[in-house]
């Protein structure tokens, strides 16, 4: 990331501090407004094809005593993430969170981390500088791809040049926090495979199925960090290359595909960049649980709260999802990706993936 | 057989004994052995009561002639006895009925009044005379001096408690700086162990009186308490008794002295509210009571057999046919239009059926003529006649038309459950008695109505065996005393009711049957809330005030009126539960507090309602209160003679409530107010610290000069923000006072801005005045809700200010200059 990049971000937070030192000036109450971040308020965008904020908004304002004592702390913050990005360092969203019980002020003390992580949120929305732009890190460090793909990624230590196959290890590339900081070289791959879990991801590569069908084996690790995500999203729009999910056969990892896909509510001011909407579902489908005779487990309530909750989800509402989540209802089951094996340690990549695959019209 | 009685006779002598040693004795000797019947009962009590007596008639002389009363208090100690000295501004007394006033038991000019008036009996202060006198032996020192008169008065006196009667030892005139008033000495055994009922009592007398001057020197202490207001009570006007108030004796009495011929005037002169309409009504109700009423049978109907023409026209001798034709028709057809009749409206129709044959046919129907007529059908009517004699022993089943008509109004009055047998049997008995009445125009009042039903009732019970109760008979005398119809006769004239005992108690039960108007009310003197808040003000420093006086209502014939007042917060002790100040008549009610209506009325009132503390959700409420009650009324019902509480008289006590209820709400939105107060000074605190901090870290953020944060913290809180700004205009200055009220209600503001040079032109609505070399520009504007108002004027460049600005609580309020 440049310079400059860093000099513009730390100019936006500024501008937010000067918006609320012209409201004292014009004897105006300092307040702050952002978007309602609820499932209620976001909508399908046509032109980007990403779900994106409504227009409801939240407004945090001095009114009240709690109000204030939310922007005491946001001018803080932005002071610190100001002083951060100019001595160019970053701090993880945990570390925020106990450097606040250094500040002199005991009021602009976050209280607890959702806190201090709701509040960088709302920064990110005000400003429209991401978070990996005021330099702020997760504290999981990003997931690992594989796959026939040559990069170069620029670290603090120098640049360093990436083949993710030839060059590393069983684990595979590990993704940086910014992947905006990699550049890709040259890529043999065919697609996009995003994978759910690691038992998944490693018989995958053990498999030899990246080499074998020439994919780009990205591992999810659960909800996908933004950083995985966010090189999801370049493969694609850069490298022009397909992207598949394959996960669990439940309501929450249809999330994850949904937050792949259309973007998650809590990011939704960043669907634009992170989002993939041309990413496909391979599976487990309700569908396949039936058709390959998979082992399965009853779903349990909070898992039939999560799919009815899903089916006035309005990324959800396509007849594809809602033929499947009313599918399964009827059913009552799931199914996780390893249940596979039930037909073999191979079947997955001799039999089920080429199927969907073809299927799906990947090959 | 030996009786007591024929023993007694065998010894004559030993009533005459027992007689020699009876005798009557004076008033002023009973009170002379009963001393606490008037609040003497100890030495302590004593001086306060005898305290009371004096101020209490010194408040009332000064008042009734129209004068602020001054009145100074001294008590002195004199060797074993202290000596109480009451002075007062009042018109004085006149050298005839001075020693009367304070000589003899009983004797004033208020007993008879129905008015408001603190003394009612003219027992009291005779009473501190003679109490003065038995503890001390000494006589009362009076001095008076009546306005305009050179000279005063001094006389020196006891009661006479023989024959009550004021003994004067000393009387002559002499000097006396005061133009106009009494003083009275008085030397007494006394302690002042009672010394803080004595103060409650001044002070609190100050409290009610606000247009009184009270001063109060005793030994160890000195107290004055100065007018709140120089307008005296409004003038109260006494009033004639209400008919409802009155008993028995009171009417004989007043038999006896009036002027009136006629009961009708005698209610209309003597009693309020009575006018010619209502006295109507009480001698209607009166008639019933002493002629009672005449029944009213049935008039014959197509199925009865009885020819009214008739028998109208056999009873008529002597005339010729057409006019006895005429005569027996219209008697017959007025007869037919009516339902019921009874005697005397019998007599009518036949008295007025013979004035128009009469002018019609020129032939005269005399009395003897009318009274055969109305006599023939009046038996027919009642089936007395002796024509039906015959058929009434042939037939059984020949029921008079009596029992018949009876049978009905029994039978609609009576439960369905009762059997028709019974009750035919019933009505057969009943009818029986009215046959059997001498007076055959069937005339009974309806206790002897209630006789007869209680007799046929009881025979049926007999005799039938079935049970006839309490409800059924008077349902059954209800039933037919309404049937019943007042009698025409003239009531009784004045002189011969006048000694008639059953006559007048027959009146007054009359008068209280009425439906009369709620006595008049302009002989009630209530303090008023301006004037309970001013009094509360001048002896409470509280932090605030409230009041209510009540509509007046009635209770026993007597009008009353009831007011309270409640002063809270301030100086007042904020520990303890609170003080219940008690007064009847503009008097503070100082002992028998727990015996009082008025504090069981303040017990039962749940407090926590209104934003007081107490424990346990009843009694006396806790916290800095004071509570105040004034029951004033032209008879007040006091508990005792020594009037220290009132009665728990219903009707009173509810307007007490009520009364008190007001006042708290007021309490409760100012403590409610107080509390969003707390509130908001709290938030202002907070957020008094937060803002300028964001303001000093966004300033270093973007590195620019601290905000001013003033107007922003002002429109967080609502506030109103009052702001000068001075711009150089040329040699002066331009000055703008800008008032912005941020509050969600309109604001009233008074601002004051003292300048050191004087302003020049002015904006409209502003005022300057000029004391001592400063200008005090004055600018009362008022303010809606999100508005702003400015005031301009222009000053020399080195003029100095100072804005003070009041209506708006502190709280509220930001100001910058």
């Amino acid at each position: 990331m440049s310079a400059d990049n860093d000099q513009q971000a730390r100019e936006q937070l500024i501008d937010l501090a000067a918006q609320f030192y012209d409201q004292f000036e014009l004897g105006e109450i300092p307040h702050m407004s952002v978007p309602t971040r609820t499932k209620n308020n976001i909508e399908y965008d046509e032109e980007k094809a990403v779900w994106v904020y409504g227009d409801r908004e939240s407004t945090r304002s001095a009114n009240s005593v709690r109000g204030a004592r939310k922007l005491l702390k946001a001018v803080y913050t932005i002071e610190f993430l100001a002083d951060q990005l100019e001595a160019d360092r970053s701090s993880t969203l945990r570390e925020l969170y106990y450097l606040s019980e250094s500040w002199d002020n005991e009021e602009a003390q976050f209280s607890d981390q959702d806190e201090s992580n709701g509040l960088i949120e709302d920064l990110e929305i005000v400003s429209g500088v991401t978070r990996e732009d005021f330099h702020m890190r997760p504290e999981e460090s990003g997931a690992t791809l594989m796959g026939p793909l040559h990069l170069r990624e620029q670290t603090r230590r120098g640049e360093r040049e990436i083949h993710c196959q030839k060059d590393v290890g069983e684990g595979g590339y590990q993704i940086p926090n910014n992947p905006d900081t990699i550049d890709f070289l040259d890529c043999d791959a065919d697609f996009i495979l995003a994978v759910e879990t690691g038992g998944m991801r490693d018989r995958l590569v053990e498999n030899g199925f990246d080499d074998e069908y020439n994919a780009l084996i990205v591992h999810l690790k659960g909800q996908p960090a933004r950083a995985t995500r966010r090189i999801t999203k370049r493969l694609h729009d850069e490298l022009d290359l397909p992207v598949t999910v394959f996960t669990d056969g439940d309501p929450w990892s249809y999330r994850i595909y949904g937050s792949v896909a259309y973007g998650s509510i809590k990011s939704a001011h960043l669907s634009e960049y992170l989002a993939t909407p041309e990413a496909q579902f391979i599976g487990i489908q309700p569908a396949d649980i039936v058709e390959y005779d998979l082992p399965t487990d009853p779903l349990s309530d909070s898992d039939i709260n999560a799919l009815e909750s899903e089916l006035e989800d309005p990324r959800f509402q396509t007849d594809y999802w809602e033929e499947q989540i009313e599918l399964q209802l009827d059913l009552g089951k799931k199914s996780e990706q390893q249940a596979l094996a039930s037909h073999g340690l191979d079947f997955v990549t001799e039999t089920y993936l080429p199927e969907r695959l073809t299927e799906m019209g990947v090959f | 057989m030996t009786s007591f009685q024929s023993t007694l006779g065998d010894e004559p002598g030993i009533a005459e004994e027992l007689a020699e040693s009876q005798q009557s004795i004076s008033i002023a000797e009973f009170f002379e052995k009963n001393k606490h019947m008037l609040g003497f009962d100890s030495g302590a009590r004593g001086l306060v009561t005898a305290v009371k007596e004096a101020v209490d008639n010194a408040l009332d002389a000064a008042e009734e002639a129209g004068i602020l009363p001054d009145i100074y208090v001294e008590i002195q100690e004199a060797g074993d006895y202290y000596r109480l000295i009451v002075e007062d501004n009042g018109p004085g007394l006149t050298k005839d009925s001075l020693p009367k006033v304070f000589g003899k038991l009983l004797y004033g000019s208020r007993f008879h009044a129905r008015e408001q008036s603190r003394g009612q009996q003219g027992i009291g202060i005779s009473a501190a005379v003679l109490y003065s006198q038995l503890t001390s032996g000494k006589p009362a020192k009076i001095t008076s001096r009546t306005q305009g008169s050179s000279e005063a008065q001094y006389f020196e006196l006891i009661v006479d408690t023989d024959n009550n009667e004021p003994e004067i030892s000393v009387e002559e005139t002499t000097t006396w700086d005061r133009p106009h008033g009494t003083r009275i000495e008085l030397e007494m055994e006394a302690n002042m162990r009672a010394r803080g009922q004595l103060h409650d009592y001044i002070k609190h007398t100050a409290v009610v009186n606000p247009h009184a001057r009270l001063e109060l020197r005793e030994p160890q202490e000195h107290f004055k308490f100065e007018r709140a207001t120089d307008q005296l009570p409004a003038e109260t006007e006494e009033i004639r008794p209400h008919p409802h108030g009155v008993e028995l004796g009171t009417v004989m009495k007043m038999l006896a002295a009036t002027d009136s011929q006629t009961v009708s005037g005698f209610v209309q002169e003597e009693f309020t509210r009575v006018g010619k309409k209502t006295a109507d009504s009480i001698i209607d109700a009166f008639r019933d009571r002493y002629y009672g009423r005449e029944m009213c049978w049935r008039t014959p109907r197509g199925l009865d057999d009885i020819d009214i023409k008739g028998v109208a026209s056999n009873a008529t001798a002597n005339k010729s046919v057409a006019a006895t034709g005429a005569f027996s028709d219209k008697i017959a057809s007025k007869v037919a239009d009516k339902d019921r009749i009874a005697h005397h409206q019998l007599l009518d129709i036949v008295n007025e059926s013979a004035q128009e044959c009469e002018q019609e046919h020129d032939e005269t129907f005399g009395d003897t003529v009318q009274e055969n007529v109305a006599e023939a059908i009046w038996l027919e009517v009642i089936d007395a006649s002796g024509a039906d004699d015959a058929n009434a022993a042939t037939g059984e089943d020949g029921d008079s038309r009596l029992v018949a008509d009876l049978y009905d109004l029994a039978d609609d009055a009576t439960s369905t459950r009762k059997d028709d047998e019974t009750i035919h049997a019933f009505a057969d008995r009943l009818a029986g008695k009215f046959e059997d009445l001498e007076d055959d125009r069937h005339r009974l009042t309806r206790a002897t109505l209630r006789e007869f039903v209680d007799r046929a009732a009881d025979l049926t019970e007999e005799y039938d065996e079935v049970s006839f109760g309490e409800t059924a008979r008077e349902n059954v005398v209800e039933a037919v005393w309404d049937v019943m119809a007042t009698v025409p006769d003239d009531p009784p004239l004045v002189r011969e009711l006048n000694g008639d005992r059953d006559a007048t108690s027959d009146l007054v039960d009359a008068m209280r049957a009425t439906d009369i108007m709620a006595p008049p009310t302009r002989c009630l003197s209530p303090i008023s809330e301006d004037l309970i808040t001013a009094g509360l003000e001048k002896e409470f420093d509280a932090d605030f005030y409230a009041s209510a006086t009540r509509d007046a209502g009635v209770s026993g014939g007597d009008p009353f009126i009831v007011e309270a007042g409640i002063a809270y917060g301030g100086e007042l002790p904020a520990e303890g539960t609170a003080e219940v100040m008690r007064f009847a008549n503009r008097v503070p009610l100082v002992y028998q507090r727990g015996a009082c209506a008025t504090t069981d009325v303040v017990k039962t009132i749940g407090w926590r309602n209104y934003g007081l503390d107490q424990p346990g959700g009843s009694g006396l409420p806790n916290g800095p209160v004071v509570i105040m009650i004034h029951v004033a009324s032209t008879n007040v019902p006091f508990t005792s003679e020594s009037k220290d509480a009132i009665a728990n008289v219903p009707e009173i006590e509810d307007e007490i409530e009520l009364a008190i209820r007001e006042a708290a709400r007021e309490l409760k939105s100012y403590l409610n107010k107080r509390r969003s107060m707390q509130k908001r000074r709290k938030k202002q605190n907070v957020l008094g610290k937060i803002l300028p901090e964001m303001a000093t870290k966004v300033a270093e953020v973007t590195g620019r000069d601290e905000p001013d944060i003033d107007d922003a913290i002002a429109r967080i809180m609502n506030n109103v923000l009052v702001e000068r700004q001075t711009k150089a205009n040329g040699d002066g200055q331009a000055v703008s006072v800008v008032v912005e009220n941020n509050s969600s209600t309109n604001e009233s503001l008074e601002i004051t801005d003292i300048v050191s040079a004087e302003p020049t032109n002015l904006s409209d609505g502003a005022t300057v005045v000029e004391m001592d070399g400063e200008w005090f520009v004055k600018w009362e504007p008022e303010v809606g809700s999100d508005d702003e108002a400015t005031l301009e004027y222009e000053v020399p460049d080195d003029a100095t200010f100072d804005l003070d600005v009041k209506g708006v609580e502190s709280e509220k309020l930001t100001v910058k200059q």
